[in-house]
């Protein structure tokens, strides 16, 4: 007989190993399903300052490792498989993964969002020799050399201002006139020398010579007029997608590709949760994906003291 | 069996060895190799007798980090008598390195 867990998380960011942390204190036979490590997308940044009781602030990655580590002290387990398919309508669920398949009563999803493309040609195949989605990460590549940002919000801003310690030169394009980002973020970059701007564009084409971006061609969104930017890097930050794939055709997703559901996490199936970036919400962040954790436990304890019903 | 962290003499021993040996290059400020951090010490574990499992420093061993090429950390090679078999560029996760180990690695 296959083993059926009370609950199964997918995802083992700050919102799955949170609603890790409250199933197993709830006495839950709880499991979490990572592809790679704690963290998720907190794990990317190396300075968190707007989480509560940090007055230093936090790297994400550290407190990624804490949060794995209090959930399983309370006897949470984790594995580390990556889930390919997902039957969520069955009874009990059936998660498949590249570990073998698991069975549960009820399911949460907390996979998180990834970052959205360009969705020019070329992309894929630069991904790594000149294109970029995380400066953190990259940036360091990229010293005394010319490096292009692309997007107009909080993250892009910051990338900028990070890359423009390292880089010679940083060029920011942004297809409105103005920034989005919140004045903390985007007034270091007006005041850094080695920061311009592109208003009005869009990328439309990545340059490349064997194998590796040289630059980028930039339209004009009122005039249409092109012009070719040299650069030896572009980071790409426009936005998030979420991780809703193994939703798709059996729970209800807004729009964007969100998976509805509201503070209770509860989704259009019985017995399934969403918590963090991946559910409709209007702020995605460390503080509210870790709220949906404790919430979607809250929740299925009802669903599981009735019978699973 | 536990990773093993390369220098020079070890980097070119093992990689000419004739058992295959998977290298991860990385760097102490890359902050996706640290993600990737739980899913290398498992596949040591799993994988530790077909294979060594191995990191290298290229803030340490910039030269060697040169000569093979590695433009982004962190870069899986696996290298088998000297040669490197094939890469894998921040994989996203552990089953894409187990992927890439099974159609990479000799029949
Ligand atoms: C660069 C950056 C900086 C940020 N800075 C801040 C900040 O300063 N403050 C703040 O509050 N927020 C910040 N955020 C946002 C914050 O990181 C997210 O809101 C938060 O991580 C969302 O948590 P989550 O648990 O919903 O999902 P995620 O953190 O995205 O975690 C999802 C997890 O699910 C796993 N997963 C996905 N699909 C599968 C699958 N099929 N099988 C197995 N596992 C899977 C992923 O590997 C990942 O670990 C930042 C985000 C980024 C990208």
């Amino acid at each position: 007989m296959e083993h059926i867990y009370d609950m199964i998380i997918i995802g083992g960011g700050p919102g799955g190993y949170t609603a890790a942390l409250y199933a197993a204190r709830a006495g839950l036979d709880a499991v979490v399903l990572e592809r790679l490590a704690a963290g998720g997308q907190m794990a990317l940044s190396h300075q968190i300052d707007n989480y509560p009781g940090t007055e230093q602030g936090v790297d994400g990655f550290s407190l990624a490792v804490k949060m794995q580590k209090q959930a399983e002290a309370f006897g949470a387990k984790t594995e580390l498989a990556e889930v390919s398919r997902a039957d969520l309508v069955a009874n009990p669920k059936v998660l498949e993964s590249s570990e073998g398949t698991f069975y549960a009563k009820t399911v949460v999803l907390a996979t998180g969002a990834n970052p959205r493309q360009l969705g020019v040609a070329g992309e894929q195949e630069l991904t790594g020799k000149g294109v970029h989605y995380c400066a953190d990460c990259d940036g360091m590549f990229y010293r005394g050399k010319t490096v292009a940002v692309v997007g107009g919000g909080n993250t892009a801003a910051q990338d900028a201002a990070l890359l423009s310690r390292i880089a010679k030169q940083v060029i920011l394009i942004h297809r409105r006139d103005t920034l989005r980002a919140t004045k903390i973020y985007h007034e270091p970059l007006m005041r850094a020398e080695n920061v311009s701007f592109c208003w009005n564009s869009v990328v439309e084409q990545l340059v490349q010579e064997e194998g590796r971006l040289t630059g980028v061609v930039l339209r004009d969104v009122h005039t249409g007029q092109s012009q070719t930017v040299a650069c030896d890097g572009v980071f790409v930050s426009v936005g998030r997608i979420p991780a809703s794939q193994l939703a798709q055709g059996q729970l209800e997703l807004d729009e964007g590709g969100y998976i509805v559901a509201d503070e209770t996490t509860q989704t259009s199936l019985p017995g399934v949760y969403a918590v963090g970036d991946v559910r409709t919400k209007a702020l995605r962040q460390v503080v509210t994906a870790v709220a949906d954790g404790a919430a979607a436990v809250h929740t299925a304890e009802g669903y599981l003291v009735q019978g699973g019903r | 069996m536990a990773i093993l962290d390369l220098n020079r003499e070890q980097f070119d021993a093992l990689t000419g060895a004739d058992q295959p040996v998977l290298v991860e290059f990385w760097a102490p400020w890359c902050t996706y190799c640290r993600r990737l951090g739980p899913a290398y010490e498992r596949l040591a574990q799993q994988r530790g007798e077909e294979l060594a499992v191995a990191r290298l420093n290229i803030d340490e061993q910039p030269q060697i980090a040169e000569h093979e090429q590695i433009e982004v950390v962190p870069t899986l090679v696996l290298y088998q008598g000297g040669k490197a078999l094939g890469s894998l560029v921040a994989p996203e996760s552990k089953a894409m390195i187990d992927t890439f180990l099974q159609e990479t690695l000799p029949e």
